[in-house]
């Protein structure tokens, strides 16, 4: 950050390297609904945005360890609303969040009770496109407690739920998520059910809500399966994601699903519609998304004039070829 | 200390006229209805966080009368280029009840706490109207060390707050990032009157510190030099004057256009071209930060 550069529009341009699958997604925009970019670094951002990813949603979540006190989830709150956002519009993305207490933390009642003391004042900031992550881990009473009152907190705003699904018995608490949603009184078409595998795609899109799909190897959904789940259920109220964060994890698992998508033949505007226009449409129900924003936050030249300055250039970093193994 | 260094009601009522010309119906309408709770520190709290989602972001536009108003009531004072929400955030500011300095104060800093970029732009931009102005110095130094633009620029760029509070370390730090950071140095109020001998000393060590790593030192940076000419930084600003670069030997020129010390004037006498540039005003500070703009 440190040290004036002579920064032309050349330094933002794409990478000369450029690997095979880029090419087959050449042109094409991607959303990335979930994504953890607190736990990634800086060059995630600049091979997404090389990729293809215009914008991206960060949802609150666990950040490995517990919280100890109400403070640090202000302070994460407030870095993904800021430093984050931020660092995201350096490289033309447009980063959105959703905001919640996420179902492991709701587990220690006096931390979560002063938790829910703070999330009205954020869930109402700007490019806060939901409720979310929230829902079951362990499923236990506590889990519940928290995912009932953050539903009516939603109901209250206006805004999209997005609902974690356990990784232990995951049917049942898929289940369990969307019957508690539909007792709260928000519509099928207001949540968005994420980390779905072939167990609960069809009930979830059978009863009208969005199904997500998590690329993450090992653990959730790899992208060959993703092909068939495509192929077999289509693409309405589909959408992938890679919910990359401090683990194993890939930022570019939606172009490369992408990728892999086109290679078997699937048609490339239901590819469009399960990496882009799907999560747009899910989520711009907050009525905080505008898809005009994309097009400014990558035009970096336009943004400038937008702002009346020249400002915007002081906090960009370079590009830096890294195929050398020169640094200056 | 009084409260306000300004007439309130006047300053309210002359951001309120350009929001008035600014807004739709339903965002006056809800502004309206959001005043009637205000008392209400959580309402107060919320209306200011959703601005944005019922008045939208439009670039406002502000009548050089109206631009007046404001002046007359705090000098240095723009809100021009600024978002119809950052300006009713501003106006609503206003709006806090100072009657317990102890609330007011614990408001505003817990806005600070939990803001969003936007949030604390618009709180950083309204630094010059809040109320008990000296007691913003430490929230203000500590937003200095912001990592992200906008924030750094509601501070730094034509913001009156700055020069007329900070004491000279803070001063010095706010000049010192927006160099680091690549801000157009010419748009800080109170660059010139503010200049110190500190900051000049500063600046030459960072210059040897840029030349040393092969790198570019910012021409705008040596007007901070302008009346601290001493025989000491005397051989950098000559190294300068010696630049290929023309805005850098141009930079020089405007350094020894303004200062007593007669080794600088000198040098400037060895190039008429260049002194006449300078008298004619064809050559100014505002000429070079065009040019640099255009890099």
């Amino acid at each position: 950050m440190c040290g004036i550069h002579e920064l032309t529009e050349k330094d933002l341009q794409p990478l000369t390297y450029t690997p095979a699958y880029l090419d087959k997604i050449k042109g094409m925009r991607f959303f990335d609904p979930h994504v953890h970019m607190t736990s990634r670094t800086t060059d995630d951002y600049q091979a997404m945005a090389d990729a293809g990813v215009v914008a991206l949603i960060e949802p609150a979540f666990w950040l490995g360890q517990p919280r100890t006190g109400v403070d640090t989830f202000r302070d994460y709150f407030n870095s993904i609303l800021g430093w984050e956002r931020f660092r995201a519009s350096q490289f033309g993305i447009k980063h959105y969040c959703t905001i919640g207490l996420n179902s492991k933390e709701a587990n220690n009642e006096a931390l979560a009770e002063a938790v829910m003391e703070i999330l009205p004042q954020f869930i109402y900031k700007e490019g806060v496109v939901g409720v979310g992550e929230i829902g079951f881990d362990d499923q236990t009473p506590l889990e519940e407690k928290y995912y009932r009152a953050q539903l009516e907190l939603a109901k209250e705003a206006g805004l999209p739920v997005q609902i974690h699904t356990p990784h232990r018995d995951k049917k049942k608490g898929t289940q369990r998520s969307m019957d508690i949603a539909i007792e709260h009184g928000l519509a099928p078409h207001m949540v968005i059910v994420d980390h779905n595998n072939e167990e609960t795609v069809k009930e979830v899109l059978d009863r009208g809500f969005w199904a997500a799909f998590t690329i993450y190897p090992f653990t959730k959904m790899g992208n060959e399966r993703m092909v068939e789940i495509v192929k077999q259920y289509g693409s309405e109220r589909i959408m992938v994601n890679s919910a990359a964060d401090w683990g194993i994890s890939d930022p570019l698992a939606v172009p490369k699903t992408a990728a892999l998508m086109h290679e078997s033949g699937i048609d490339l505007n239901d590819i469009h519609l399960v990496t882009y226009i799907n999560a747009v449409k899910a989520f711009a129900q907050s009525g905080q998304i505008n898809e005009a924003d994309f097009d400014l936050a990558g035009n970096i030249d336009q943004r400038e004039k937008f702002n009346g300055s020249t400002v915007l250039r002081g906090g960009q970093q370079p590009r830096i070829n890294k195929n050398t193994t020169i640094i200056r | 200390m009084a409260e306000y260094v300004y007439d309130r009601q006047q300053m309210s009522e002359g951001l309120a006229a350009i929001i008035a010309g600014n807004s739709s119906d339903a965002a006056r309408e809800w502004l309206q209805q959001r005043l009637q709770k205000a008392a209400s520190i959580p309402q107060f709290n919320q209306t200011f966080t959703a601005v944005p989602r019922f008045t939208g972001k439009n670039i406002i536009v502000v009548s050089p009368e109206q631009a007046a108003v404001l002046q007359q009531q705090v000098p240095g004072f723009f809100v021009h280029g600024w978002t119809l929400d950052r300006l009713i955030r501003a106006w609503w500011l206003l709006q806090l009840d100072t009657s317990d300095k102890a609330v007011y104060l614990d408001t505003i800093e817990k806005l600070f706490l939990s803001a969003e970029m936007n949030e604390l732009a618009a709180l950083y931009s309204a630094l010059p109207l809040l109320a008990w102005p000296e007691e913003w110095k430490l929230r203000t130094a500590e937003g200095v060390r912001s990592n992200i633009g906008v924030v750094q620029e509601a501070i730094m760029l034509q913001n009156p707050y700055p020069a007329r509070y900070l004491d000279e370390p803070a001063w010095n730090q706010l000049v010192m990032k927006a160099i680091f950071t690549d801000k157009p140095l010419h748009l800080i109020s109170g660059l010139d009157e503010r200049r110190n001998t500190a900051l000049a000393a500063i600046l030459t060590d960072f210059a040897h510190e840029r030349w040393a790593a092969g790198r570019k030192v910012s021409p705008m940076q040596w007007r901070l030099l302008t009346t601290f000419i001493t025989a000491d930084n005397m051989a950098d600003l000559t190294r300068v004057w010696h630049s290929a670069d023309q805005t850098e030997k141009a930079a020089a020129a405007l350094v020894f256009a303004n200062t007593d010390y007669a080794p600088a004037k000198t040098l400037l006498a060895s190039d008429p071209a260049l002194t006449a540039e300078i008298q004619s005003g064809a050559l100014s500070w505002d000429v070079i930060a065009a040019k640099l703009s255009q890099n």
